[in-house]
């Protein structure tokens, strides 16, 4: 309730501003096409039928200045993906409290990864998309209370974000909410060189978009086995992830490492450790790039295994049933991307980027070509 | 001796045509460093030494001397400052400075405004501005 009353605030502030405020429109799109190399292949929403709407997006930016150190802005977002309906993908207020402090209050973008701000802007990054395995954590945006901090430490441009609030709607794993979301980003840049450090926690809440794991949970507690149930579902259990990343930018050579790991206690989700390291080097208006991701779910086997002896009784099948939904969660996956940005005009980019991802537990392989624009206006 | 020395002033102020001079307010007395100029033209700062507020102007992409400052002060190129904007454009953590037409534009709103900062050609600097720095 709390944060759709944000989101109307912040929309309000934008219908409220005087007719004499400093208004800004901008925006940015993408335009890609893609397609993946194999008949029955299947990545990032493509098939081997060569598809326009999947990743392509378009937004509209508003701001306007109200005065007295206020400001209001909304990002309306229509992805191919979702047959371009229109949504508030960013919606807040902004009160610039000094020259290096602001606060922003609506509909924001957690800053868990390095690039997660704004990684539907395609032109302000040149890879084609971010590293999607690394940056999995299936919902971007918080409803709540952030503040932004510039400084200058030790030589170093420092800036932190806090942010304060909460979630609702779909996660990888089915609509849930996000409650007592905190934590911050900080990151410290100088000369050709950054480092950046992230940690959030929030209490997690879902219903699994699988049935047949809502319907294990239904038959474990009716069975007696509440125990076990608590221990795979989703109910207020805390949630925590930590991201650090590293890059350097010299002399045309640009590299980024990050890694990050997220756990959610006493539920089936694994413990998922991510990790990328991308090189590019700028030859005038060409970047070629090639980046590689990591991604390394661990299940919870300590999950069923005290209940293994039911594997013997005609409770097998709950016991069975609760060591295939937990075992769900195990990823190991490699992705290599190659590919390069062409800046052929002043706001507009081209790129293209193959990428290979293999999956290493079930020893299958996937091709993917995406070639597209992406502009600023 | 008259005509040698008129040569050398052509060649001098020929010389020094190609360069930049970040020039601001008569009446401010800031020093600004390399650094200042880098933090105030990309958004990280908004204020000069003595603490009063600075307002960055820009030139119009296309004029020859924002092409020589973006890449001599700011050490990007064009394509890479405009990805940089559209990073903190579109997260609602700034805007890129004001854009302005010409060197006469930049020259006329600095003359104007005591907080203003900008840089023209070295070759239309006149008395109405403070020359701070070159490069």
């Amino acid at each position: 309730m709390l944060k759709k009353s944000l989101i109307a605030f912040a929309v309000s502030g934008l219908l409220i501003a005087p007719a004499h405020a400093e208004v800004q429109i901008n925006g940015f799109a993408s335009i890609k096409a893609g397609m993946t190399l194999d008949s029955d292949d299947e990545l990032y929403g493509y098939t081997n039928d060569l598809d326009f709407k999947n990743e392509s997006l378009m937004a509209l930016q508003v701001r306007s200045d109200l005065g007295e150190k206020l400001s209001v802005t909304a990002q309306l977002m229509g992805r191919g993906n979702n047959d371009f309906d229109i949504g508030f993908e960013w919606a807040f207020i902004t009160y610039q409290l000094n020259d290096n402090t602001m606060i922003n209050a609506g509909r924001l973008r957690g800053p868990f990864y390095k690039y997660s701000e704004y990684k539907d802007v395609g032109y302000a990054y040149d890879w084609s998309r971010v590293p999607r395995s690394v940056y999995g954590l299936g919902f971007d945006n918080i409803e709540g209370i952030s503040v932004y901090r510039t400084d200058i430490i030790a030589g170093f441009d420092s800036t932190l974000i806090a942010m304060y609030g909460g979630y609702d709607g779909t996660t990888g794993l089915g609509d849930g909410q996000l409650d007592g979301f905190v934590g911050a980003s900080w990151e410290l840049s100088r000369d050709w060189y950054n480092f950046r450090i992230a940690y959030y926690n929030a209490d997690a809440s879902l219903t699994f978009a699988n049935q047949d794991a809502n319907n294990l949970l239904g038959a474990l507690n009716a069975n007696g086995f509440a125990a076990l149930a608590e221990e795979i579902d989703f109910d207020k259990d805390k949630g925590t992830f930590f991201g650090i990343g590293a890059g350097i930018d010299r002399e045309n050579l640009v590299i980024v490492a990050e890694y990050n790991r997220t756990e959610v206690d006493n539920t089936l989700f694994a413990n998922r450790e991510n990790y990328f390291i991308s090189v590019a080097y700028r030859l005038g208006s060409i970047t070629p790039y090639i980046s590689h991701e990591w991604e390394r779910h661990d299940s919870k086997p300590e999950i069923y295994q005290p209940y293994q002896n039911l594997a013997s009784t005609p409770l097998a099948p709950l016991y069975f049933g609760a060591v295939a939904t937990v075992e769900s969660q195990a990823k190991e996956a490699d992705t290599l991307n190659i590919g390069l940005r062409y800046d052929f005009h002043s706001s507009a980019a081209f790129k293209l980027q193959y990428t290979s991802q293999k999956n290493k537990l079930l020893d299958t392989r996937v091709g993917l070509l995406v070639a597209g624009v992406d502009l600023v206006f | 001796m008259i005509q040698k020395i008129a040569l050398l002033v052509f060649v001098l102020s020929f010389g020094v045509q190609a360069d930049i001079a970040v020039i601001v307010n008569p009446a401010n007395a800031n020093v600004v460093s390399a650094d200042d100029l880098n933090r105030l033209f990309l958004g990280r700062a908004s204020s000069f030494a003595d603490g009063t507020k600075a307002t960055p102007l820009n030139l119009s992409e296309g004029q020859v001397a924002r092409d020589e400052f973006d890449s001599k002060v700011l050490n990007r190129s064009s394509a890479q400052l405009k990805a940089y904007w559209s990073k903190l454009v579109f997260t609602g953590k700034g805007t890129p400075p004001k854009e302005m037409a010409d060197d006469a534009a930049v020259k006329a709103a600095v003359a104007a405004d005591p907080n203003a900062i900008g840089y023209i050609s070295s070759g239309s600097v006149d008395g109405t501005v403070k020359v701070v720095t070159t490069f």
